[in-house]
């Protein structure tokens, strides 16, 4: 049977690569160590497959057929075709189409309806965490796609549940594999919005307060009160409350927390405990 | 509520080559895309304030990032969405 072996979140800001030649040094040293730790981490689970839990920023999906959450089941995807991340090292990044659709098969059997995509590009989301945490070679990648971005966004409580969904469908796996799951996205921040470059410092410190404890009910009633005013990238926090459920809310450590000003959002690192 | 076309106008520039052909005659582009009058006049008006109204705020930045606005003055835009009585639509 499969095992998971780690449980991780990291922000995934554009402009930690588009701004990096002008960051200031005390950003890029705050970025470099919790990446390369989250890196450390993941390495020392040595996963042979990472379902990635991320939004689709208009690369894959449109509105006029915009899933709530889809699955990449493809045996590739294709690395991220914007102009300005040429500099990463994958154009294709091997997938994992038994473990993917396994997990399809048991969202199907717990009454949750994925989308279903062969044919995937990941973009920065996916692939800043992938590239800055140093993960060459690259586990086998299973994209879950989680809409954050464009209303009506899934439930907290829902992702939640899909994450405890995945963690059981890791867990009932018929192979041998080692599975990690990587969230990313949040913490606060605001993109094309009226407060855009605005990090709300004490929203994220409330938010890694709750994930840190463990308490699911209580960070679903402050995510539902607070993320509205948390700015429109904070809806990704949806995608760390999948990896709290996939680690049945056991609390996390945190690896790094600052707000990096020059890349407009509360960056934040983590690794959940699933012992 | 999105207005379609104009987010299609959005989501299609993120192709390198109709951004080449937007910047090199921005009019033909546009006639492909059945916009509402006052939808096309305020694209050709760089209006990002009423622009904000009608598009996902990820699209609304990729426009105008694309488009080539410096990003001070785009800031300083759509800053200024907040005092209006609309706002901007949340994303």
């Amino acid at each position: 049977m499969a095992e998971l072996v780690g449980v991780y979140a990291a922000s995934h800001g554009p402009m930690i690569v588009r701004n990096w030649k002008i960051l200031a040094p005390a950003e890029k040293e705050s970025l470099t160590s919790a990446f390369s730790e989250l890196g450390r981490r993941i390495k020392a689970s040595r996963p042979d497959a990472l379902i990635v839990i991320s939004p689709d920023h208009w690369v894959n999906f449109f509105i006029d057929n915009l899933p709530a959450i889809c699955v990449g089941v493809g045996e590739a995807h294709d690395g991220p075709p914007a102009p300005w991340f040429k500099e990463f090292p994958h154009r294709k990044m091997a997938g994992h189409p038994p473990l993917a659709e396994h997990v399809v098969r048991t969202a199907l059997e717990r009454d949750f309806e994925p989308s279903v995509s062969y044919k995937l590009a990941l973009d920065h989301g996916f692939c800043i965490p992938l590239w800055k945490a140093g993960l060459d070679p690259l586990p086998a990648i299973v994209p879950v796609i989680f809409n954050d971005l464009e209303p009506p966004l899934p439930s907290v409580r829902r992702c939640y549940s899909w994450g405890a969904m995945l963690a059981e469908a890791v867990a009932s796996y018929p192979g041998n594999l080692r599975v990690a799951i990587l969230a990313t996205g949040g913490l606060s921040h605001s993109i094309g919005e009226p407060d855009m470059g605005r990090i709300d410092e004490a929203f994220d410190r409330d938010c890694i307060r709750r994930f840190e404890n463990g308490d699911a009910p209580a960070l679903f009633d402050f995510l539902n009160e607070r993320l509205p005013g948390a700015g429109n990238g904070a809806s990704e926090v949806r995608n760390w409350v999948a990896a709290h459920g996939a680690a049945r809310g056991r609390g996390f450590e945190l690896i790094r927390y600052d707000p990096i000003p020059n890349v407009y959002v509360g960056c934040g690192f983590a690794s959940w405990k699933i012992g | 509520m999105r207005d379609y076309w104009l987010s299609k106008l959005f989501f299609d520039l993120q192709s390198p080559a109709v951004a080449s052909e937007y910047r090199a005659d921005r009019g033909k582009l546009l006639d492909r895309y059945p916009l509402k009058p006052e939808v096309r006049a305020a694209v050709e008006a760089d209006d990002v304030a009423a622009l904000s109204r009608l598009v996902n705020p990820y699209l609304l930045r990729f426009y105008f990032l694309m488009a080539g606005m410096p990003e001070a003055d785009f800031l300083r835009r759509i800053r200024a969405t907040a005092s209006t009585p609309a706002g901007a639509s949340r994303g």
